[in-house]
């Protein structure tokens, strides 16, 4: 048969056309180019006159064309949305229904297609008047879905034989292979993605948020609920969702058991389903949107590293096109499931970290709390004392209200500094507490400085705030707090004039990983404080950062370590890189906020 | 006259206890640091009747030391040591070395200025009465 086809001229050897057509689907760039290849080359090797290669959009139930051969296409024709159906022409009664053809019908029943006379078929529907035979094939993926469909048309009735559909069913898979291939790798570089994330994302709400739309592209779904354990492991709530119950998050709640949910955690088991309302342990309590709506569910269990974390749902819609498959595969639940591994590796990250950077404070609270009551307890003796005095000036006759004076200033002061301390002692237990909302550094940075730098300095300031910074999830006031305790000690280490530069910049993950140590996210915000005073000499360099660490007189030396404490919270960080005599060079860290 | 010496690391502190002290007509001198209280008591030429000091300074044994000294130099000295409110332990711990009595600084609704005259006039007291008792015991035994 195939050397039958060889004799005509100027038609290729399929054997070679096939091998070359494999491997063009291992090496092109990008998929239409070699669907294009394959159209062209399907049409010569058939000696057929026309031809297009059709991709379905499982969501909206319609095929458009991504190549065409032959003669007679104009844009207006490959423009064209096929609406998939399987519905035969009733006779000659509906001459044209738009809606049907040949095309469609392979789409919808994933079975090659033949005729020899379209006048006469039921499903053919003419795009030219100039076609007498037609043969169709799907381009079907591993799990019998309809990614596509290659039509070839020919002016001659009766055309196409048994070796034609052979050879096109094999052109066909090629095609289909590069589109699975596609889909694996789309599916790898989102997984590749997700776990990028997972260090570089403070907040799991954010976190769980991308995760889900990475996962949404690659699963297509319709929708994704997180649901995960309270502190006592006995309800489910609400995390993350999109559509309606994103409205609900955090207050919808399942108790653990209740519902198909509630099971999937209780059990550390998935569920998946076509049918819901059919299932005896559904309930509808939460829904993303109404049961008779739902064509496949799929719940899978978070783990960590002590059992059920929570619980990963996703939905599929009934189809437009009903016939296509909605259920959830093997393959789906088994990605399903690395993402909830890698959500529930990220949800324990975070707590882990959470309770580390807290548990570095906590040692350092004891030391903290024995020096606060020490300090506040002298100076609220000092103040006792001045007020003993003042009541004993007041009892007295004569009348020295010079000496008022100097007693309320004692009193004041006294009180500033119990003022102070307390500031200082509120800002170190609270560093570690942040609210994060997407923020301009540079807009914090102008804000800081116009706020904490003074007036009347001899300190030169210079500002460089680069363009087009992307956000960074931060607590503003916070942040804020930090810069200023920056720029304050470097005004007061340079009293008798100097510089102090700030920059921002973005950064790339390397140098944040080189300077700061910090894990490679995607891109870092740096935020440098740079100045001319007398920099920080080698040997307590590792120490600057630490609480009780102090060259001044006044506080108890918390400053730096509540600097460093709001930055860790921002998963980000801060060291110095100056040299000693060429001044103090403070550089920040913080992880740039990718949706941005 | 009465001589008292304060010990404290903390001037606010310093100051108020002197000023307050002088107020009573005793004469007040004050040293900044457990070490320079130590040589204010061995190089003075006059002896102390009444020496208060903070129990932590350097350390949380700087009191102790401070009143080895005091004791050292004249044993009729009495010491009243200030110590952080609710940390007693120190402070017992000086009175068993022979402390007149110590101090809180920080009691809740107590003026402890009055508090800490009330100590010292105590002390002073308990001193005169110690030399006073020293003396007849002199006094009886060049009799006998």
């Amino acid at each position: 048969m195939l050397l039958l086809l060889g004799t005509i001229a100027d038609m290729p050897d399929p054997v070679s056309l096939i091998h070359k057509l494999c491997r063009r689907a291992i090496e092109v760039e990008d998929v239409t180019t070699l669907l294009e290849e394959l159209n062209n080359a399907s049409m010569l090797v058939l000696g057929a006159d026309r031809a297009f290669v059709a991709i379905a959009n499982n969501d909206s139930g319609e095929l458009s064309l991504v190549a065409t051969a032959g003669d007679g296409w104009t844009d207006e024709f490959r423009a064209k949305r096929l609406k998939i159906s399987d519905v035969p022409r009733n006779g000659s009664t509906k001459e044209t229904d738009p809606r049907t053809g040949i095309t469609s019908h392979v789409a919808a029943t994933g079975k090659p297609y033949v005729t020899g006379d379209v006048d006469a078929d039921p499903y053919y529907f003419a795009f030219f008047d100039d076609v007498c035979s037609e043969i169709a094939v799907p381009l079907l993926d591993g799990n019998g879905c309809t990614r596509g469909v290659i039509n070839i048309e020919s002016f001659k009735s009766d055309y196409f034989n048994e070796s034609h559909l052979e050879l096109l069913l094999a052109l066909a898979d090629i095609g289909a292979m590069r589109l699975m291939m596609d889909g694996y790798r789309a599916r790898e570089t989102a997984l590749v993605e997700i776990g990028k994330d997972l260090s570089a994302i403070a907040d799991v709400g954010q976190l769980t948020g991308r995760v889900v739309d990475i996962a949404a592209n690659v699963l297509r779904f319709e929708d994704c609920s997180l649901f995960v354990f309270d502190k006592d492991k006995t309800h489910l709530i609400l995390q993350a969702s999109h559509g309606d119950l994103a409205k609900r998050i955090g207050d919808a709640m399942y108790t653990l058991g209740e519902g198909l949910t509630g099971w999937v955690a209780q059990n550390g088991d998935s569920i998946r389903t076509t049918s819901i309302r059919n299932d005896p342990r559904w309930q509808g309590r939460f829904e993303e949107f109404p049961a008779e709506e739902v064509g496949a569910f799929l719940a899978v269990p978070i783990f960590g590293r002590h059992g059920v974390l929570g619980v990963l749902r996703v939905l599929r819609r009934k189809g437009v096109a009903p016939w296509f498959r909605r259920e959830f595969t093997d393959d789906d639940e088994s990605v399903l499931r690395t993402i909830a591994s890698q959500l529930g590796a990220a949800i324990e990250n975070t707590r882990i970290l959470d309770r580390l950077v807290n548990t570095e404070r906590m040692a350092a609270w004891g030391e903290m709390s024995a020096k606060a009551a020490h300090m506040i307890g002298n100076r609220t003796f000092a103040v006792k004392g001045d007020l003993n005095e003042l009541e004993y000036r007041l009892s007295e006759p004569e009348d020295k209200r010079g000496e008022f004076k100097d007693l309320a200033a004692g009193i004041r002061r006294g009180i500033f500094r119990l003022e102070e301390i307390l500031q200082e002692f509120r800002d170190f237990v609270r560093a570690t507490q942040t609210a994060l909302t997407p923020c301009d550094i540079n807009e914090v940075v102008e804000q800081c400085v116009s706020e904490s730098f003074p007036k009347r300095s001899k300190v030169v300031l210079k500002v460089t705030l680069q363009d087009g910074l992307p956000k960074v999830l931060a607590d503003a006031p916070k942040l804020k707090r930090a810069f200023s305790e920056l720029i304050e000690n470097s005004v007061s280490f340079q009293p008798e004039g100097g510089a102090l530069e700030i920059t921002t910049a973005i950064v790339g993950p390397s140098e944040a990983q080189k300077i700061a140590s910090l894990p490679r996210a995607k891109s870092y915000v740096k935020i440098e404080f740079r100045d001319r005073g007398p920099g920080v000499a080698n040997e307590v360099k590792p120490l600057i950062f630490r609480p009780f660490f102090t060259s001044r007189a006044r506080g108890m030396g918390l400053g730096l370590s509540i600097v460093k404490g709001i930055l860790e919270a921002h998963r980000g960080n801060i060291v110095e890189v100056g040299e000693v005599g060429d001044g103090a060079d403070f550089v920040a860290f913080l992880p740039a906020n990718e949706e941005s | 006259m009465c001589r008292i010496l304060i010990v404290d690391d903390e001037q606010e502190v310093r100051e108020a206890v002197q000023r307050r002290l002088k107020r009573e007509g005793y004469k007040v001198e004050a040293a900044p640091s457990e070490a320079a209280g130590i040589q204010h008591l061995n190089d003075s030429p006059n002896l102390y009747d009444v020496v208060i000091t903070d129990m932590s300074m350097e350390d949380a044994g700087s009191g102790i030391r401070v009143l080895q000294a005091a004791v050292g130099r004249d044993v009729f000295t009495e010491v009243i040591v200030l110590t952080a409110y609710g940390n007693v332990a120190n402070a017992v711990e000086c009175m068993k070395r022979g402390a007149f009595d110590y101090v809180e600084k920080n009691m809740p609704n107590v003026d402890v200025y009055e508090l800490l005259c009330m100590k010292v006039q105590q002390a002073m007291e308990r001193r005169r009465s110690a030399v006073e008792t020293v003396r007849r015991l002199e006094a009886f035994t060049k009799v006998r």
